[in-house]
């Protein structure tokens, strides 16, 4: 066992844990914030994305070791009411059914679109893939982040 | 952990509902603010609700609060905000004005178990009748108020008006009276006509919380001094323990016990040793260390050839009748043209986005606090024989946590997780998460089952069809554990459209039996005959030279729903229209859970891939609630079916699973979806029907009838590689 102090959502939480306990515990177990799900613990799925600085990781796949020190963002950490435009989007298609995967489905879009803000459907494909729905809401999925990406681009104008 | 605010209950449950709120603040603090004792008292959904209960389902607060009880397990299908639309539209209340708060599980609101697409269906009028009745009761007290008639009296908007006039009451003022007036036992309907939510398509709230991580799963749950467990279960299911090593699990930082704990499949008992820690990870590492060995010779010898011979050899056997039409066998002399095909599916495992869990806290003073991520989450009754309370005590000292489910498809009406759990709890008196893991969920079980049909038809001189004959082999769900019953098992033949006008018809089934459990899964035996029988029509369409969807038109005349659905499929699809070279078309028909559904499916192979470009789907389900989730479970049944045609199988080699995560058991993804899925509702009067599961039997006959548009190459295996067709 091991004391790390993490960055969570812009606060700092220290936790006694294995150095080999994977990010995804953690964030669940010891910090608290359930909003990140485990899928597969493999990389496979996608229910436990998080942003680190920024970028989408598997955090089932990723030890608390290896992260001292950096900013995570998870699904808790995008907004305080739901204002995000992806959130906006999502609830606007009515996406979720079950909403077990959709954590980790509204943590890869928003990367995609911080990354690109006007994605094609070819370029949603390559930075969706990676997550999976058992209940199938890819169609509302697409539709949902061409939304965000259109309230995204009014919105800066 | 996290700095806790003083809470606004109200604001609590208005914004997140209930549970949401019990996870964001953490257990304690919640618990002294509701002036109880946490480690005495399971604080429930309930225990949140200010006001008066006119019936367990509807609760107005003296400041005007209506609160209508959700309490069928929500599993996305929308029954969360379902059921209580169908009480809010004959109670004339506004909904966005409802407060909707998922219950808990407990035998005041009747049967909470949900499977076989059936709680619209047949929820529909019970509750229709409950909110027309409690309108009722409110008339009557402000009638008596006023010392007028109920005739002079109306209701809306949560209010009574007196007829004629601006006076009157809102059902605040008049709870308590209405309280203690009998309730009617046949209050008017409203007419479909004057509906204001029936039909219409209302957004979910329960999805506020579904994009903002607060929404609480099974998986979720939280209580103090929580204990993580995990289980190693033998690999070929049945099996028993020969030994294993204790102390090296045990000496793993974190585990504080490892033990036996029985899983029982279908009247089978399953030994597996727990390993329990004071973290998921410790569990896990605990689990690595145990080394069992397993006594299992005698269930190590099945694999999958075998099943597939075994099936072979079945298809000879005359089986038992379903529905004789004229005198097929007579046809097989007579024919000039024969027919005679199998078709194959494999087992498959539910794989709901969450993983079985179970929660459950066995407490020193003998109650129990349970989280039942099930479709049948009333398990107090079993639960208190197991820990030795009497019956009438169940309800009392064990009280049960509905979560939302993170998916269901069937598999969480199997409560083996729950019962794994308790077994824990109750031997260390604390409480215990137990989490399948991904592998666990995949490999242990039960499955979709297996089938074979032996499929065939006969032809007169001008290659019209004569006969046709569908004997289906499987395993039945009802009879697995037990001596066959020596006739027809329930529901096996589901999905097998006999309405052909094809003059001689015979269906049959031969029953297999193997080691192998399996259990309902979403649209269960519709999911494999459906796949089958339609897939098969085609052909018999192609030999007869006829459009497939003129040739079902032509012979569905007997059943107008389905001429008209075809109808509407053929207009919506643009069916008529000729495709390029490259592109190709393929449509089913299948009746399931009292709905019919057609899809149409569109190929198109470009630069030598193949993709789906469009799906278009045409429902028939008779009354519906809620527009917009007939066609997100459309959706989703689409998805889920053509994972099930395209995806990975579960095999058997030496008695076990070789799938176990999602790269060897994987999942359509969103560059393999159809990039459009149209779904067109039919509008009528008739009783409403399933939508959780109808939308899946017609879309693996559609794709594969696709494929021999394109191809000409003909399915009758699944799952096949659309890449390799
Ligand atoms: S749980 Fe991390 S990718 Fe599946
Ligand atoms: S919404 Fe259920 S898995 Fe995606």
């Amino acid at each position: 066992m091991a004391k790390y102090t993490l960055k969570i959502n812009q606060q700092e939480f220290t936790v006694d844990a294995d150095p080999q306990t994977p990010l995804l515990w953690v964030i669940r177990d010891e910090v608290g914030l359930t909003g990140t799900k485990y899928g597969c613990g493999i990389a496979q799925c996608g229910a436990c994305t998080v942003h680190l600085n920024g970028t989408p990781v598997r955090s089932c796949s990723l030890p608390v070791s290896a992260i001292s020190g950096q900013q995570v963002t998870t699904i808790e950490g995008v907004s305080e009411d739901q204002s995000h435009p992806v959130q906006k989007a999502w609830i606007e298609a009515q996406v979720p059914q079950c909403g077990y995967c959709q954590s980790g489905q509204i943590m890869s879009a928003i990367a995609l679109l911080d990354k690109n803000p006007k994605p094609t459907d070819d370029d949603i494909d390559t930075a969706m893939s990676g997550n999976i729905c058992r209940c199938g809401t890819y169609t509302r999925i697409r539709k949902a982040i061409h939304n965000a990406s259109n309230e995204i681009s009014n919105g800066s104008n | 952990m996290e700095a806790t605010n003083s809470i606004d209950r109200r604001k609590f449950l208005k914004l997140t509902g209930i549970s949401g709120a019990m996870l964001a603040i953490g257990f304690e603090s919640l618990a002294m603010e509701l002036g109880e004792d946490a480690i005495v008292k399971a604080i429930m959904a309930e225990d949140f609700i200010d006001g008066t209960a006119i019936n367990p389902f509807v609760i107005i607060s003296e400041d005007g609060q209506i609160t209508i009880m959700a309490t069928i397990p929500e599993l996305g299908q929308g029954i969360n905000q379902g059921i209580p639309a169908i009480i809010a539209e004959e109670l004339e209340v506004d909904l966005g004005k409802v407060n909707i708060v998922k219950s808990s599980a407990t035998r005041k609101y009747g049967r909470q178990s949900i499977g076989g697409s059936r709680n619209t269906r047949s929820l529909y009028g019970p509750m229709r009748k409950l909110g027309a009745s409690t309108k009722e009761m409110f008339i009557r007290a402000a009638a008596k108020r006023w010392g007028i008639s109920t005739n002079d009296c109306y209701a809306k908007d949560g209010q009574v008006f007196k007829k004629g006039s601006s006076t009157s009451l809102t059902y605040a003022a008049l709870v308590k009276e209405a309280a203690a007036i009998e309730v009617p036992k046949n209050p008017t309907l409203k007419n479909k006509k004057d509906f204001k939510l029936i039909g219409k398509p209302l957004p979910r709230p329960d999805l506020e919380m579904k994009v903002s991580g607060q929404a609480d799963y099974g998986m979720d749950a939280k209580t103090e001094g929580l204990l993580y467990a995990t289980i190693e279960r033998c690999p070929t299911l049945q099996g028993s323990v020969a030994g294993f090593d204790k102390n090296a699990a045990m000496a793993v930082s974190g585990v504080e016990k490892v033990m036996e704990v029985t899983r029982k499949v279908y009247g089978k008992d399953n030994v597996g040793i727990a390993v329990v820690a004071t973290s998921y990870h410790a569990a896990l590492q605990g689990r690595k260390a145990l080394n069992i060995q397993w006594n299992n010779a005698e269930f190590a010898k099945i694999s999958s050839e075998d099943i597939d011979k075994e099936l072979g050899a079945l298809t000879k056997e005359e089986g038992y009748e379903h529905v004789e039409k004229g005198d097929f066998k007579a046809t097989l002399a007579q024919a000039d043209h024969v027919l005679g095909v199998r078709y194959d599916l494999p087992y498959l495992s539910h794989t709901c986005m969450e993983p079985m869990n179970a929660t459950v806290h066995v407490k020193e003073d003998g109650t129990c606090e349970v989280w039942a991520p099930s479709q049948s989450p009333q398990v107090q009754r079993q639960f208190a024989r197991i820990l030795g309370i009497p019956d009438d005590q169940a309800e009392e000292k064990i009280k049960v946590h509905l979560p939302y489910l993170g998916g269901g498809f069937g598999r969480r009406s199997m409560n083996d997780s729950l019962f794994e759990c308790l077994q824990i709890s109750q031997a260390m008196t604390k409480p215990v998460k137990l989490i399948w893991s991904r592998e666990d969920d995949t490999s242990q079980g039960p499955f979709r089952q297996r089938t074979a049909h032996a499929m065939v038809a006969t032809f007169d001189a001008d290659k019209k069809p004569i006969g046709l004959q569908h004997k289906m082999i499987s395993q039945a769900i009802t009879t697995q554990g037990r001596p066959s019953r020596g006739r027809l098992p329930f529901e096996v033949m589901e999905g097998i459209n006999t309405h052909y006008d094809i003059p001689n018809i015979s269906t049959r089934f031969v029953e297999y039996k193997n080691q192998i459990p399996i259990h309902w899964w979403r649209s269960v035996f519709g999911s494999t005959n459906g796949f089958a029988h339609e897939g098969f029509i085609d052909e018999v369409a192609i030999v007869a030279g006829e459009d497939p969807l003129q040739f079902r038109k032509d012979r569905l005349q007997s059943e107008p729903r389905y001429v008209k659905v075809l109808e509407r499929l053929e207009k919506e699809a643009n069916w008529n229209k000729k495709l390029p070279k490259n592109e190709g078309k393929g449509l089913a028909i299948v009746e399931s859970f009292g709905t019919i559904v057609a899809h149409a499916v569109f190929l198109k192979k470009q630069n030598g891939k193949v993709s789906i470009p469009k799906v278009v789907s045409v429902i028939d389900c008779g009354v519906y609630i809620n527009p917009d989730q007939v066609a997100a479970q459309t959706e989703g049944n689409i998805i889920y079916g053509l994972t099930a045609a395209l995806k990975d199988p579960i095999t058997f080699k030496n008695g076990a699973a070789e799938q176990a995560n999602f790269d060897t058991y994987r999942m359509l993804r969103m560059n393999e979806a159809p990039r459009a899925i149209e779904v067109h509702i039919m509008e009528n009067d008739e009783a409403p029907g399933g939508m959780g599961e109808p939308g899946l039997p017609p879309i693996a006959p559609a794709l594969a009838n696709a494929v021999f548009d394109l191809t000409g190459k003909r399915i009758r295996t699944l799952p096949f590689d659309l890449q390799k067709v």
